[in-house]
């Protein structure tokens, strides 16, 4: 019996066959250790679900075993964990908070409310869903999510950037 | 929290091949015994005397890109503590495979080529509001 697995372990999907390939691929490697190793999350816990995200950082989780350190500025954090509701209200200071976090930076929604809106879809001062004003990265589903389903979606978001291709994607072009 | 004197015991009790594994897949050393391997190949452990709670039981995963959706639905219930005893043990689980289950067992799929996706054949559910304004007398 075996598990089904998806097939781009094994060297990002790609064939690999010149040198500058491998060097590239292997600098890529270096690049995405360092970026997991250290996964500063900018916490923008507007409702409950912060209440969940802070269980991620307390010692039952620990995210601080991981490197994930929560900083109160965007300008060190390199991922935003929006947790709850973002309303019309916020949703400025939202986007203005992302515009200060310095690049690479990756967002994490997290809860139905910032996935879609989700039970206030219908209220007349909530944006519906994080995505209309950010890009994001990662979609933390559930109402509010588990500490474990957050956590889940952090190791999710160092398997994506473990996958970006930095110096691959710059030679190419 | 792990200190040098507990890394150097349990590498004693583990074995110097085993505990450098550990070292580079889990990042600490643990030793207890080896309760089963999954279908799969993962390994479960166990050890309730010197580990802190919740830390007792403990999986080495067979891939080193690992993800948590790889342990099957039962190790799942005994490595969350929700049984006392391994599915191995577990009368329950005796019953094998369901003509409703899946033969095999699926990883989440997410992120990959086998991610679900809904078809864009299929007319959309909602549709935007066209607002009809009269003409002003």
């Amino acid at each position: 019996m075996s598990c089904i697995k998806p097939s781009y372990y094994q060297n990002g999907g790609y064939k690999l066959t010149t040198s500058t390939t491998d060097t590239s691929t292997d600098v890529d490697k270096f690049v995405s250790w360092a970026r997991n190793g250290s996964l500063w999350p900018l916490s923008f816990g507007l409702a409950c679900c912060s209440i969940e995200m802070m269980h991620v950082s307390m010692p039952r989780y620990d995210q601080d075993r991981l490197g994930i350190i929560f900083r109160a500025s965007p300008r060190q954090a390199d991922v935003m964990i929006v947790a709850g509701t973002v309303t019309n209200k916020m949703a400025s200071a939202v986007r203005q908070c992302y515009d200060q976090m310095p690049d690479p930076k990756w967002v994490i929604s997290m809860g139905s409310c910032a996935n879609s809106g989700g039970y206030y879809h219908h209220s007349y001062n909530v944006v519906r869903g994080v995505d209309r004003i950010l890009p994001v990265d990662i979609y933390v589903p559930d109402c509010p999510p588990t500490s474990e389903a957050l956590l889940y979606g952090m190791f999710q978001l160092q398997k994506k950037i473990r996958r970006t291709k930095v110096t691959r994607m710059w030679y190419r072009k | 929290m792990s200190t040098i004197t507990r890394t150097l015991r349990n590498l004693r009790r583990a074995g110097l091949k085993d505990a450098l594994h550990q070292m580079q897949h889990i990042g600490d050393t643990k030793a207890g015994t080896l309760i089963a391997t999954d279908r799969y190949g993962n390994k479960y452990f166990e050890n309730l005397q010197d580990e802190l709670p919740l830390r007792t039981r403990w999986v080495d995963y067979k891939d080193y890109e690992y993800d948590a959706s790889q342990i099957e639905p039962g190790w799942h219930a005994w490595i969350s503590y929700m049984v006392d005893k391994p599915p191995t043990e577990d009368p329950i689980l005796k019953t094998g495979v369901r003509p409703w289950e899946l033969p095999e067992h699926r990883q989440n799929m997410t992120q990959t080529r086998g991610a679900f996706k809904t078809y864009s054949t299929v007319k959309p559910k909602i549709s935007a509001w066209a607002p009809q304004t009269a003409e002003r007398a």
